[in-house]
């Protein structure tokens, strides 16, 4: 490697330690304005190395010019200097790190996001992302709607809302997690629509707050019904779901979604009370209350179905 | 045989449920197409509602000079456009907090004859409206006030941190019965 080539890549390798500490930052604009001058740097390198260096260097270069071009969403150069990249060795196809480059299912959230900050934003990126956490989306949607075709309506409106503010994403936050807070918003928006007064007005809730003995998870015991939820018959399967689903409609809405944030999401009490505007203790209340309620419904479906047996 | 099974355990296995019944993810180009604002969709349709909505000003321009006597602001002009007609009216901002990028807003319609609704999507028109600031969804709540909840461009989460609910408004608003301009 050339001393011009070298000093280059170096400094662009620091302007992208700089640029990952910005995203991770969540300072975005100056994240962005790093990985572009590495991007520069690399491709300068790249040029250099055609020139004067040797076959390797210049694919060294392209390399991690590509990688800082997806760094900061600029997906027709990085796929421009793939194809170069291959027209210079034709090997490259088959490299390891030259497929996970060329395969957009395999690129990471940071880099996806990225192209779908960009105008116009790159569709296949976009199509990867969607499928990635469709379904995960999809899922909680059901549990809070309790239908699917409302969930499907939920999980597109929610991709929708994110895409109307996509410039503002941020590539260095939690995807997943902004995807279902925006979903579960959206969906608290139609309860409250819906059912504006009612059994989930706020002063019910209060009722909740209470302190109350063990944070155990409950559990419940299911007559008969289930030695093991994997050795169930569709059947079984497909009668337990719509007892969940009894159980979780007789929760409030706002019990329901404590419950899939809780346990489902992973979130903890503090953070599910931070979006409420209550303390951890409130929340844990909640969630308590919420496995008392789902104990008793599921018990009842239980014995009544050994009863039938 | 009774088996004791914890509930988050039955919630996991609902959700992985439904996860494997879940449709196939709609494309990327439907959901860009789905997620266009419809004053893209309908340049001309937004340009008449601005012009209103200027209009608007200068009939509100006298009660506008002055806010009212009262810990609320100036009224707002606004344009409500429901599929059947459009009104001119103003609302009236009873709160506004601009903090960690979001936009906490909460309004009245002035207009006694015009009829609550569930929800409206609000567009937020500025001064110079070659396209809208902002749009949110306004939800009606029990005291009878429509609250957004929204985040902020960068641009705006600045402009907007010092406003006050006694402030001139730098916008005025649309206000659709639906997403998609009514």
């Amino acid at each position: 490697m050339t001393d011009r080539v070298e000093r280059l890549m170096s400094q662009a390798a620091s302007l992208g330690s700089w640029g990952a500490v910005a995203r991770q930052q969540g300072e975005e604009v100056a994240a962005d304005a790093h990985f572009r001058k590495a991007f520069g740097l690399a491709l300068e390198a790249a040029n250099q190395a055609t020139d004067g260096g040797s076959h390797p260097t210049r694919l060294d270069a392209l390399q991690v010019a590509a990688r800082f071009a997806l760094d900061c969403g600029a997906v027709i150069e990085a796929r421009r200097l793939m194809d170069e990249a291959f027209s210079a060795e034709a090997s490259t196809k088959f490299a390891e790190e030259w497929m996970q480059l060329r395969d957009v299912t395999a690129w990471p959230d940071t880099w996806l996001i990225a192209a779908v900050r960009r105008d116009p934003p790159d569709v296949q990126a976009l199509d990867a992302l969607a499928n990635r956490y469709w379904k995960s989306l999809f899922g909680r949607c059901r549990l809070l709607t309790l239908n699917h075709q409302k969930a499907s309506d939920l999980a597109q409106e929610a991709w929708c809302r994110v895409l109307r503010t996509r410039h503002a994403l941020k590539p260095g936050g939690n995807f997943p997690a902004y995807l279902t807070t925006i979903a579960t918003n959206l969906w608290r928006d139609w309860y409250r629509s819906a059912r504006r007064a009612g059994p989930m007005a706020d002063h019910r809730l209060e009722s909740l707050d209470a302190a109350n003995p063990n944070e155990d998870g409950e559990s419940v015991a299911l007559v008969d019904r289930i030695p093991d939820l994997k050795a169930l018959t569709p059947e079984d399967q497909t009668l337990l779901a719509m007892d969940i689903d009894n159980a979780l409609e007789r929760l409030t809405p706002q019990l329901r979604e404590v419950l899939v944030a809780r346990f489902i999401t992973g979130e903890s009490c503090a953070e599910i009370g931070q979006r409420y505007g209550r303390t951890e203790q409130s929340i844990s209340g909640w969630v308590r209350q919420a496995l008392r309620e789902m104990k008793l419904q599921l018990e009842g479906a239980s014995r009544g179905a050994a009863a039938k047996a | 045989m009774s088996t004791r099974i914890s509930i988050e355990e039955l919630l996991r296995w609902r959700a992985a449920r439904a996860e494997a019944e879940a449709p196939p993810a709609p494309r990327a180009a439907r959901l860009l197409e789905m997620a266009r604002p419809w004053w893209e969709i309908w340049p001309e349709r937004f340009q008449s509602f601005v012009e209103r909505l200027g209009r608007i000003q200068v009939a509100y321009g006298h009660a506008m000079a002055e806010p009212r006597q009262s810990h609320t602001g100036h009224p707002v002009p606004a344009l409500i456009v429901r599929a059947v007609e459009e009104l001119e009216t103003s609302v009236r901002v009873l709160y506004l907090n601009v903090r960690d990028g979001r936009l906490r807003l909460r309004f009245q319609l002035d207009a006694a004859t015009v009829q609550a609704q569930e929800s409206f999507e609000v567009t937020f028109v500025s001064d110079k409206p070659e396209r809208p600031l902002l749009s949110a969804t306004a939800i009606f709540s029990l005291d009878g006030e429509y609250r957004i909840d929204t985040e902020l461009s960068e641009e705006l989460a600045h402009g907007w941190e010092p406003l006050k609910v006694t402030d001139r408004m730098p916008f005025r608003l649309i206000l659709c019965s639906d997403k998609d301009g009514g």
